[in-house]
């Protein structure tokens, strides 16, 4: 410290112990004064003007118009704009070696040897690693770890890793690479879904005992509620398609780097632009067999994730190693097609879709078959195989649902974790499905889909536990606001407009790696000095949706704080406690109720305080901005900085740890936890097209976009999340898509020839929030992050057959595609012109108003059992005259749970559920 | 940093850059030119056909010369869009060529000089290994096509510039030079079919203008062009239709070419001659854009089938002489 | 399998490079065929400027050159030789953001921020000839950039946003001017 200037002041310092060299009260800051609360931000129930239509909230209480609701820039955003953030190559420490990777050129194939000597003797390379480097296997969940750094005994798919080179440069790197000569045996490939089914003499992994026959199945579900036998003889009309989805990818701007630094002390520190790092830390301590506390994961900026950055990465673990090896920093950067070659993405799939509707327009049975291509390794594919079926399981009431799911491996890259995942194609089959069925039975889809609604607060076929929904209300806004009466099969040809709707867990109910139980889901850490500025600890990773803000308002809101007094430090393992990560859309739901949990303690503290140095009574003191004061008299309170002082008086900083974890929730079948969900998200998109009926070029002009997200903490990023979702799921309908070649490979791994939309394909986007101010989020708050992407497929494919009467089955829905369903209709109408084609129109039928009535009753029943707390149970299968308040499985012995197929159906399955034909080789008795 | 090892020449006149070049070529020693880079970058970090040497003609400010009759080689995309003095199909072309960024550095040149592109060609070289390489690019490995199998001989990888239909149309003439002088051609016929050589360019020699005939402004016509996106994308098939009136309602002049759809854009003249002998007004467009249809034949080597493509020549050939039908002289 | 891949050794030898960025001039030992963009990172320390694709599509690493947008994973260094080049980094005026930085933080057009560096160059300069586009115009500046957040609509919100502050003549304040007391006075109420 400098011995003159403030010499002065420093002695008056020493000599007055305990007065605080802080600036008077007003006399400093530029915004001197606190200011009067918004009272357009508080809620009734508090006695704000903040209207509630949905009722109070538990957290209403804690509300200081501070900046909850309002639209707020993210907190890192200035981080960004000026290119100061650190993505995961712009980490460059002193000493670093580039690593690059080799990587298998045949789809399969066993490695017989590794000869790296000229490699080695090329001056600059510095180290060099291979498969035997790294025995132990790593994997995203922990009962499918299939994965191993670098290849061990065999490549899966071209791209898989081989070895691993780090070098003084990156030409010496590259050259290095190119010196490993790798010695293969082919073996014979998979790339067709349907032959993962059937038995195969080398499958791309072995199981074990586990392994189901000898066939490429990694994964099987079979899935039975309610009286599916019956459900042909209720339908009057039936839907049934076969459907084909491409396989995607997140092609997020950012591509996958990696840095590994081992300190002088012995400890790893890894930087990686990671959604999950507590994942990735896992796995490091499983792969580098070091326990892990010697392991700091530093999650750099993320640019861009989508789920592709999610899971526990191969390169992370060579960079790792290499570093190791070398005793210097390595930072390994993939090129564009590497990131096509980990991939992870949504999985190309199969599916086949049959959708009933009986004489009272009631949904009476799903039934759902999806194959899906797990590509080499299982990463989140699992899950992925439970997604497919039990998301489609609202938000309609269900007569009855069968699903069959499988996911093989196939020699591709790894599909994994997807915005959206699981959820996304078979929901896009569901909605067209029922806008099929609508139009079988005369009747607008959009009251067809309002009429079947399952109300708030009650329990899906598959026993998840509902709480709010905002379904009914993001339907009637979207079909008010697109003017749909007035458009809907009344349209010219080539214009046409669409409805789909989506339904998407807010954060997973079963921690992967643990008991709910026995450890929590999130948890936050605050520290308050005497500065004021309250340090918030999470390990959320903010990966650009701006969790980082969301955690900093719960914070600033409950404490009454300008948000420039939070700072938030979510990158390091060393000092964020555990958090799940970024996805399943759990960060909002879990974190900030942590935050909340967590600031509500150090609220307690200063109210404490306040009460002592004032003597008002507790109950009436309310927190304004940077206030505590009493309610029915402003003038008795203090400064938010004399309060926090005083509880500082005997303990100094403050600190507290709050945690989240999920209810008990949902039933005990097999399977049973795979979509529970503390809360759910619901959503309504009506797309308007316009269809070039001789090109078959499909233009989105407009997306009228309504997602019920409980509570819009930052409207802001919602509305950023609801436009970048339509984007991207745009992109899978019209353009995006994995080409595999005749030969098998990859043909477009790259951004000019992977078609993501550019911005003259965007349409123009109207976000519409709903709040259903959901009890059990923070504020009342769900996600946003990923259940708007669900509706813009299936609007989109719905808008198409408005617009030239032709319903595709296959995605995206490239023109050429288009065109040769348009020829085709044209052969079936006999015209020649497609310009002469007819454009589908609509004539109401009967049950039209059936509808209509049931929808009126239903909206009424819906709006009582929002408010009402002493609502009854309501399980699915009331509309079938079902008792709600009970279970339907305990009452009636044909809405038995089967979770095994019976002898009956495998003597004639469908394509997925035939994967159930193999015996696992445990109950075979031959192994 | 994947950028491949080379010697960079950058030459300030046209007189420097053909010695540059006549000096490689007497020592054996290969090379490209580079223009505005947006081509030949992207191979080269691929390592499609790397040579030892580049002679760069960025700094060559005579090349960049442009008026209604004169384009100079450098003259980069962009700016040809912006210049009133540019035909407006050929600013229309122009400013459908990937985005703006790309059209900022890319030059007429390089778009005229385009190499053709291929799914298994325009793939990294640890790609291409993986398919046990292409023909097009890593000669010497006896590598099969992957487009027309068992031969190694043929290349059929696509042009898919944008420029050249609309110029063929407006009767542009190239105009070369190289250390044996210049010389000068129909642009038509500055293009030899064969995907890996593609023109007729000498080693050493290079394009230095277009020049275009003195009744350009009295053409009209359209360019249309089939893609996915509407940034970015190269054409999957592109038709220009130019004509020129005399008061009738039957154009006095009239011509098509196509892009994208094989190894070299193609001026149609025998199909154009028959449609204005037995001209009948729309009926004849018909008939054209059938007979367009059916003189091309593109492969299975860009983003969308040759079968779409080969059938949206006719839409695009129809659409782009819409104008021809409509009133005016 | 033949080894056929091209050497990557040895590299093409040293030239001396001069350019000015971000209005400082650099005088750098440069590989004689390097391109800009890992001159820019590697050299220039400008990690603001990123690589997407590397292949001129996604935009991520376009930086001006004179006053005009460039793709520099597109450009050999040689040819910006003794040019003005500007990154993100030579937005601000110091502390005093540009209003398109300012814009693009307040009205979302960053989420994740990995191609934002691009669409502020990009937008920077359409302002700066254009101070107030049309969105047809805006759009058309930024079709050669990639954005897989956003859905590029509040990046066209942004642009426009700083458009009407630039024609109003607003200033952005300085970011290090102080923040909010934690006590605050009480007089204020």
């Amino acid at each position: 410290m400098a011995k003159d200037g403030n010499e002065d002041e420093m002695v008056g310092y020493r000599q007055q112990p305990g007065k605080l060299p802080f600036a008077k009260p007003g006399s400093g800051g530029k915004n001197q004064f606190s200011r009067p609360t918004d009272q357009n931000m508080i809620p009734e129930s508090q006695g704000g003007n903040l209207a509630q239509p949905w009722g109070s909230h538990r957290h209403d209480k804690l509300v200081s118009g501070q900046i909850i609701g309002k639209p707020t820039a993210l907190v890192d955003g200035k981080w960004k704009v000026t290119g100061q953030a650190q993505y995961g190559d712009d980490i460059r420490l002193p000493g670093e070696l580039i690593g690059r990777i080799i990587r298998s050129p045949h789809h399969y194939a066993r490695v017989l040897s590794i000869d790296f000597s000229k490699a080695l003797e090329l001056p600059g390379v510095v180290a060099i690693a291979t498969g035997a480097d790294a025995k132990n296997k790593f994997g995203v969940l922990p009962v499918t770890k299939d994965e191993h750094a670098m290849a061990v005994e065999k490549v899966r798919h071209v791209g898989d890793l081989v070895a691993c080179v780090a070098a003084e440069d990156e030409a010496t790197a590259r050259e290095a690479e190119r010196l490993i000569e790798v010695e293969y045996e082919i073996l014979d490939s998979i790339h067709d879904m349907r032959d993962g089914l059937q038995d195969s003499e080398n499958p791309i992994h072995d199981r074990g005992k586990y392994h189901i026959g000898d066939a490429n199945v990694q994964k099987r579900v079979f899935q039975e509620f309610g009286d599916v036998d019956g459900i042909e003889e209720n339908a009057i009309a039936s839907h049934k398609e076969n459907w084909l989805f491409a396989g995607v990818n997140h092609a997020a701007t950012e591509p996958h780097a990696v840095v590994a630094n081992w300190d002088p002390s012995g400890r790893l520190t890894l930087y990686t632009p990671q959604q999950v790092p507590h994942y990735v830390h896992r796995a490091l301590a499983d792969v580098l067999e070091i326990p892990m506390h010697q392991i700091n994961v530093y999650r750099t900026f993320v640019g861009g994730g989508f789920g592709g950055k999610s899971d526990p990465f191969p390169h992370e673990m060579c960079s790792a190693i290499l570093a190791r090896k070398s005793g210097r920093p390595v930072r390994i950067t993939f090129d564009r097609e590497e990131v096509y070659w980990i991939n992870r993405g949504r999985h190309p799939s199969r599916i086949e879709m049959n959708l009933h509707a009986d004489e009272q327009g009631r949904i009476c049975g799903i039934e759902t078959d999806a194959l899906i291509d797990g590509g080499g390794f299982a990463s989140f594919g699992h899950v992925t195989t439970y997604y497919n079926g039990v998301l489609h399981t609202a938000p309609y009431e269900i007569g009855a649902f069968h699903y069959t799911g499988a996911r093989v491996w196939t020699n591709k890259p790894a599909s994994g974790a997807m915005r959206g995942h699981g959820a996304v194609n078979s929901r896009c089959a569901v909605e067209t499905g029922l806008d099929d069925l609508a139009e079988q039975l005369s009747v607008d889809p959009i009251d067809l889909r309002l009429a079947n609604l399952l109300p708030p607060h009650s329990a899906t076929i598959t026993g998840f536990r509902v709480t709010s929904i905002g379904m009914r209300e993001c339907l009637e806004r979207v079909k008010q606001e697109s003017g749909w009466d007035k458009k809907f099969r009344k349209m010219p040809l080539g214009k046409g407009i669409g409805i789909g709707c989506g339904f998407f867990i807010s954060g997973s109910g079963l921690p992967i790696h643990w008991d709910p139980n026995k450890f929590p889901h999130a948890t936050v850490h605050l520290k308050i000095d005497m500065d004021g500025g309250v340090t918030v600890h999470t390990g959320a990773a903010d990966i650009g949706q701006g969790s980082d803000t969301v955690v900093a308002q719960s914070v600033a809101e409950v404490l009454g704080l300008p948000l420039d007094l939070i700072r938030i430090r979510s990158k390091e393992s060393d000092t964020s406690p555990v958090d799940l990560g970024s996805y399943s859309s759990r960060v909002t739901f879990m974190n900030a109720n942590a935050a909340i949990s967590a600031a509500m303690q150090i609220r307690d503290e200063l109210l404490d305080a306040t009460v002592e140095i004032t003597g008002a009574e507790r109950e009436k003191l309310v927190i304004g901005d940077r206030r505590i004061f009493a309610k029915n008299d402003p003038a008795v309170g203090v400064s938010y900085l004399e309060a926090l002082h005083k509880a500082q008086e005997d303990r100094g900083a403050l600190v507290a740890s709050g945690a989240y974890r999920t209810p008990p929730m949902g039933r005990t079948h097999k399977g049973a936890a795979a979509g529970l969900a503390p809360a759910y998200s619901f959503s309504a998109y009506v797309a308007e097209v316009s269809v070039d009926v001789e090109t078959g070029q499909t233009k989105v002009d407009k997306v009228w976009a309504a997602h019920d997200c409980g509570k819009a903490l930052n409207p802001l990023a919602v509305k950023g999340q609801i436009i970048g979702s339509c984007h991207m799921g745009m992109g899978q309908v019209l353009s995006e898509e994995m080409k595999y070649g005749r030969s098998g490979h990859l043909m477009n791994p790259d951004l000019l020839d992977y078609k993501i939309p550019s911005v003259h394909e965007m349409p123009d986007v109207f976000p519409i929030i709903v709040e259903s101010n959901d009890p059990e989020g923070p504020f009342g708050a769900k996600e946003a992050g990923e259940g708007p992407l669900l509706p813009i497929l299936p609007a989109v494919c719905n808008a198409v057959y408005d617009a030239i009467g032709v319903r595709t089955a296959e995605l995206p829905i490239t023109p050429d595609r288009l065109l040769r369903l348009i020829e085709r209709k044209c052969k079936a109408e006999g015209v020649d012109d497609p310009l002469e084609l007819p454009s589908p129109r609509l004539e109401h039928s009967e049950l039209q108003s059936v509808l209509s009535n049931r929808a009126t009753e239903h909206a009424k029943r819906d709006l009582d059992r929002r408010h009402n707390e002493n609502r009854e149970p309501y399980h699915n299968g009331a509309l079938f005259g079902l008792d709600p308040t009970t279970p339907p499985d305990e009452v009636d012995e044909k809405w038995a749970v089967n979770v095994i197929p019976s002898e009956e159906y495998l003597a004639d399955p469908r394509l997925a559920g035939s994967a159930w034909k193999h015996t696992e080789r445990r109950h075979r008795g031959d192994s | 940093m994947r950028m491949p090892p080379f010697q960079l020449h950058t030459p300030t006149s046209l007189e420097e850059a053909i010695l540059i070049a006549g000096d490689l070529t007497s020592k054996k020693q290969e090379f490209d030119w580079v223009a505005g880079g947006t081509d030949l970058l992207p191979n080269y970090k691929w390592h499609l056909n790397v040579k030892a040497n580049v002679i760069s003609l960025a700094k060559i400010s005579e090349l960049t010369e442009l008026n209604e009759t004169h384009i100079g080689a450098m003259v980069r995309l962009q700016d040809l869009v912006q210049s009133s003095a540019t035909h407006p199909v050929l600013a229309k072309a122009a400013d459908t060529v990937a985005s703006i960024m790309v059209r900022r550095s890319g030059t007429v040149g390089g778009n005229i000089c385009l190499d053709t592109r291929c799914y298994w060609f325009n793939q990294t070289e640890q790609w291409r290994e993986s398919i046990d390489w292409c023909h097009k690019c890593d000669c010497g490995t006896e590598a099969d096509c992957r487009v027309i199998p068992n031969q190694n001989t043929l290349c059929v990888a696509t042009y898919q510039a944008d420029l050249a239909p609309v110029l063929m149309c407006l009767g542009a003439t190239i105009h070369l030079a190289g250390p044996n002088g210049t010389r000068s051609m129909a642009l038509s016929e500055f293009f030899q079919l064969d995907g890996m050589t593609r023109n007729v360019l000498q080693t050493g020699e290079l394009v230095t203008h277009l020049t275009l005939p003195e009744d350009v402004a009295e053409w009209q016509g359209d360019y249309q062009k089939l893609r996915q996106r509407e940034s970015w994308d190269f054409p999957e098939a592109g038709v220009a239709a130019l004509w020129k009136k005399n008061g009738s309602a039957k154009p006095s002049q009239l011509r098509v070419a196509t892009t994208g759809l094989e190894s070299i854009p193609m001026l149609h003249t025998t199909q154009v001659a028959e449609c204005l002998d037995g001209w009948s007004g729309a009926e004849s467009i018909n008939e054209l854009s059938e007979s367009i249809r059916k003189a091309v034949k593109p492969v299975q080597n860009t983003w969308f089938s040759p079968s779409y493509r080969r059938k949206m020549v006719k839409v695009l050939t129809r659409r782009a002489c819409a104008g021809l039908m409509e009133g005016g002289s | 399998m033949v080894q056929h891949r091209l050497p990557m050794l040895p590299s093409a030898g040293e030239v001396s490079w001069v350019a000015s960025v971000n209005g400082v001039k650099k005088q750098l030992n440069i590989e004689n065929n390097a391109i800009l963009l890992d001159v820019l990172r590697d050299q220039a320390g400008s990690l603001g400027t990123k690589r997407g694709c590397d292949m001129g599509t996604c935009g991520c690493c376009s930086v001006l050159i004179n006053g005009e947008p460039r793709l520099s994973c597109l450009t050999l260094a040689a040819e910006a030789e003794g040019c003005e080049i500007t990154t993100v980094e030579g937005l601000a005026d110091g502390h005093h953001l540009h209003p398109i930085q300012e814009m693009f933080a307040e009205c979302g057009g960053s989420q994740c921020g990995f191609c934002t560096p691009g669409f502020l160059v990009v937008a920077s300069a359409l302002l700066e000839e254009n101070p107030s586009p049309s969105d047809e115009e805006i759009k058309s500046a930024i079709e050669g950039n990639l954005c897989r957040c956003t859905g590029y609509q509040q990046i066209v919100d942004s642009v426009r946003a700083a458009s009407d502050i630039l024609t109003s003549g607003e200033s952005i304040e300085d970011s290090t001017s102080p923040k909010n007391d934690p006590h605050p006075g009480f007089s204020g109420e």
